[in-house]
């Protein structure tokens, strides 16, 4: 009986592999993305999130409440009169959601499945294989930053039906500047997946200024070149949204590049190397 | 769109083919007092006098014609006699008939000359008592004829040969083309919203005017493109008058017209004309026509992709009704076969019958917060179990609806002389609508449905399992509006189980009380013979139902409105419409198929490529698939509607759907403005 931390279940998600997903977010994940749109998933804790209607400056969220789940947060949850404040994760037994998803398994059975994603995946590794697991015969994706140990990495992909993978820059020394982790483990990952005949989809976010020259997309492509089970690469230009979340989270947003500059879209070197590149 | 029709849609949003507008200074109602005239005369004469002083608007270019030039219609009755006639019967709303659906295309087959002669051989052998009913009817006619004389004239002179042309045969002749049919239903749709009756609906016009059209394009008389034109032009006509119609707000006009479905072979309707209204509605973007369209579990995704093509212009429609449901319901409720199979929808989605029905499907609404809130007040504190506590609910519902009906007794309607040349059997009965047609149902609408079950949920929750809150500390919450509860609001509001969230005990719950909705009016009767359907629309009264509801158990806390119609609490959480449309498909909804849809609201980015709008399509089959019976969706963008309310002048052509019609957003009172802005909407992409 595992369990694990969630932030949100999403249901209804166009854009999350194929059909209509419900989509699962693990809650934490290894690598600091300087432009990481999702700062709920970035802590394995618990979180106190404020978002919704205006506070009102009545304070009785500061006041004692006795609550055993408000206590890390030195505030009542339970209590503001605007609902403004909610916990963010959840711990939850893999088999509970996987019949909490499974309610509408007709409907995702034939119209889509589920997406694991994140925060990281793979950084819950049993929870994640029990769920998996647990959530068969559905259509299973899994949306990783690659950013785990080999068995790990190998297990959770075995049991999907499709690997969504990040490659965020060719270059160790780089990669470890704006993800906080260089790639070596990353490309081990997909090393190997290239290798196996598990559907994967690489996708390719465009930060201004940080992975979106030609260089670095001429070497992710090379890297990609002559790989059956890829489907094909996924470009997402940098939306300026991104830092829209962080203060609800109590966090700032620096994403220590000019937001402002549109990102070089170009699917030419991946159309050279023979390789389907989408611009979502 | 050609360039004729998008000069014509100019002139129209901009009023500029209004000009003419003239407010009568005739004063009708004494003159009638003094003669004496019973209220069938004075509807007879008033449209006479209205025909006669109407004035041929049109401009050359035009094709269908026929603009209103008077701005309103005299009184029929002297103040004094109005509140005599109010002080014996049970007058429903403004007292004119509306919401329902004229038999406009068997008129438009026979021409006037044909149905003169059907009356003048009643006539003969009529009864005296009879006479001024017949007479009535010739006479609305003649008046019809006299203005369209007009128009035929005014168009010749302005040198518009094909529509005079088109008035040299209707409206006296049957309508041998599309072009004549057209022209036809406009005549008659004017007419009588000229007369007085409101709530015009339009029925199943892909069904009755396919006939014309393909003849047309067979005999080569129109081309595809030709035949969308005079289409075009058509639909633009709904929006000429519309400003000078009765309703709550602006647009709610109950101009509906009903696409696809089954035919009564059992064969389906879907045809080109049905995709060619799809195609106008979403090339025009106007409020109206406002498109309803007829599924099953047989409908092609393909027909749903077209809805959706048409949903993405945030227009709030096509809505979407389910033939698997809503025929054996209207079967079960009494329905011949034969009509219910024929069903349309009438101003907003109660499902009515074409030609045969004087149906009062919104005479009444019954309020379920309000019944759980006195429950909660007298059963409450004594009830032994939830289930005593639920049996008081059911009985209280169950006298709620015998208190709707005891109250509409002595119903009295205004005469439509006109309205009954278009009403099927009205000659035979020699009776005009007002009196009766085939079928005399009156439809309940069910306010705050999902406030109530959440309300029960907590009911249950708090006091009968957990056993955290009494009675008594419920109602002092309630009535402190929460005041000093500000914990137990917090876990009623945002922490209880919600009706959509997918939660066994709010369905379950959902199941019991439509259910119980459903039986306690099944056996009633009113005094027309007519049955009582129920239903799971609100109407207005999403508003209008708070003004003296405190809070609820539920955490709403006074003053804040219910949902429109069948849909989640405004402040439910729920983790999105798969659960959503999985708790709302629970209950047996053949049952209360008075009509209500669920209504899903989508951020209007997932309308932008065509792989999301294809999984819109599919999420709106499974609905159907599972026993929905009635859905409608809207693109709706938040950021919009709030810049809207900050520079209306930017956005006068925004349009929002409000309960079972769409609107203008900046024309319509804050209210409902808040009420849109405050609902959910389910953002899939980002």
């Amino acid at each position: 009986m595992a369990s694990g931390v969630i932030f949100d279940i999403k249901e209804m998600s166009v854009n999350d592999g194929p059909g209509i997903r419900t989509t699962v977010f693990f809650k934490g994940c290894p690598l600091r993305c300087r432009w990481c749109h999702n700062p709920e998933g970035l802590s394995f804790e618990p979180e106190i999130k404020e978002s919704g209607l205006p506070c009102l400056g009545c304070g009785l969220c500061r006041q004692p409440c006795g609550h055993e789940d408000c206590r890390p947060f030195g505030r009542c949850l339970h209590i503001c009169p605007q609902g403004r404040l909610k916990q963010v994760g959840e711990r939850v037994e893999a088999s509970a959601l996987a019949d909490r998803i499974k309610r509408q398994a007709d409907f995702l059975l034939a119209n889509g499945g589920v997406t694991l994603s994140g925060g990281e995946p793979l950084a819950q590794p049993d929870f994640l294989i029990e769920l998996e697991r647990s959530l068969k015969p559905l259509h299973l994706a899994l949306e990783t930053s690659g950013q785990a140990p080999l068995p790990v990495f190998q297990a959770a992909c075995a049991l999907a039906d499709l690997v969504m993978i990040d490659i965020k820059h060719m270059d160790p020394g780089q990669h470890k500047r704006w993800t906080g982790a260089d790639n070596r483990r990353i490309l081990a990952n997909i090393a190997w997946l290239k290798a196996r005949d598990i559907p994967f989809i690489v996708r390719v976010p465009l930060i201004p200024g940080v992975n979106d020259s030609q260089e670095n997309l001429a070497a992710t492509a090379a890297f990609l070149a002559d790989v059956p089970a890829l489907r094909h690469v996924e470009l997402l230009p940098y939306n300026t949204l991104a830092g829209s979340k962080y203060a609800s989270v109590g966090r700032t947003y620096d994403p220590g590049f000019d937001e402002t500059r549109p990102p070089n879209i170009d699917c030419t070197p991946f159309a050279a190397r023979g390789i389907c590149c989408q611009v979502l | 769109m050609t360039e004729r029709i998008s000069t014509l849609r100019e002139r129209i949003v901009a009023k500029r083919h209004q000009q003419a507008l003239q407010t009568p200074e005739k004063q009708l109602a004494e003159a009638y007092k003094q003669l004496g005239l019973t209220p069938q005369e004075r509807m007879v004469r008033r449209l006479e006098f209205l025909m006669a002083a109407e004035k041929p608007a049109m401009e050359a270019d035009e094709r269908i014609v026929f603009t209103r030039t008077i701005r309103s219609q005299p009184e029929i009755f002297a103040p004094d006699e109005w509140a005599q006639i109010r002080a014996g019967h049970y007058i429903h709303e403004l007292g004119f008939v509306s919401n329902v659906t004229p038999n406009y295309y068997g008129l438009i087959r026979d021409g006037f000359a044909r149905r003169r002669q059907d009356i003048e051989a009643v006539l003969q052998n009529a009864r005296p008592e009879e006479r001024p009913f017949l007479d009535g009817q010739l006479r609305v006619m003649q008046s019809v004829s006299g203005l369209a004389a007009r128009y035929r004239e005014q168009a010749r002179r302005m040198g518009n040969e094909v529509v005079a042309a088109v008035l040299e045969q209707v409206p006296e002749q049957g309508a041998k083309t599309f072009h004549e049919a057209l022209q036809f239903f406009r005549i008659l749709h004017f007419t009588l919203w000229l007369e007085g009756e409101y709530h015009n609906t339009i029925g199943r016009f892909d069904r009755h005017m396919i006939g014309y059209l393909e003849q047309d394009l067979a005999s080569g008389r129109l081309d595809e493109d030709g035949a969308f034109e005079l289409l075009e032009e058509f639909f633009l006509s709904f929006n000429k008058d519309s400003n000078l119609y009765p309703g709550v707000q602006q647009g709610d006009n109950g101009q509906s017209m009903v696409l696809g479905g089954r035919d009564p072979q059992g064969g389906t309707v879907f045809n080109r004309l049905t995709r060619m209204c799809l195609e106008a509605s979403r090339e025009l973007k106007l409020i109206d026509p406002k498109i309803n369209l007829r599924v099953d579990r047989e409908t092609p995704l393909e027909t749903y992709r077209l809805g959706t093509e048409l949903t993405r212009e945030g227009l709030g429609f096509p809505q979407y009704s389910n033939d698997d449901v809503v025929i054996p319901g209207l079967v079960a409720l009494g329905y011949d076969p034969e009509d219910a199979i024929d069903y349309s929808v009438a101003a907003c989605w109660e499902f009515i019958i074409p030609g045969k029905g004087m149906d009062v499907a919104n005479i009444g609404a019954v309020s379920f917060p309000h019944i759980v809130d006195e429950a909660m007040r007298e059963d409450l504190p004594e009830a032994v179990s939830f289930d005593a506590f639920l049996e008081q609910v059911g009985q209280r519902v169950d006298e709620v609806c015998r208190s709707i009906v005891r109250s509409c007794a002595n119903l009295w309607f205004i005469p439509a002389p006109f309205l009954s040349l278009l009403t099927d059997g009205s000659l035979a009965r020699r009776q005009d609508i007002s009196l009766g047609a085939r079928y005399n149902n009156w439809g309940l609408h069910g306010t705050g449905i999902a406030t109530a079950i959440d309300s029960l949920a907590a009911i249950r929750q708090k006091i009968y399992e957990e056993g955290s809150l009494t009675p008594a500390e419920l109602i002092d919450a309630v009535d402190q509006d929460f005041a000093g509860y500000e914990i137990l609001l917090h876990q009623l509001r945002y922490e209880s189980p919600k009706f959509g969230d997918g939660n066994e005990t709010s369905e379950t719950l959902a199941v019991w009380l439509l259910g119980r909705f459903a039986d306690a009016v099944k056996d009633l009767h009113n005094e027309r013979g007519g049955r009582i359907r129920a239903g799971t629309g609100t109407a207005m009264y999403y508003l209008w139902h708070v003004r003296d509801l405190p809070a609820s158990p539920d955490g709403r806390r006074k003053g804040e409105p219910l949902a429109a119609n069948y849909t989640p609490s405004l402040f439910a959480r729920v983790p999105g419409p798969l659960s959503i449309i999985q708790s709302f498909t629970r209950p047996d909804l053949t049952r209360v198929i008075n009509g209500g849809p669920l209504t899903l609201e989508f951020h209007d980015t997932l309308f932008r490529t065509q792989d999301s709008r294809d999984k819109v399509s599919t999420l709106v089959k499974w609905y159907i698939d599972r026993g929905g019976h009635q859905l409608q969706l809207n693109a709706v963008n938040r950021d919009v509607l709030l810049d809207a309310r900050a520079h209306p002048e930017q956005h006068r052509q925004l349009i929002v759907r409000i309960w079972g019609w769409s609107a203008y957003f900046c024309e319509l009172d804050e209210a409902y403005q808040d009420h849109v802005l405050r609902r959910t909407a389910y953002d899939c992409v980002g």
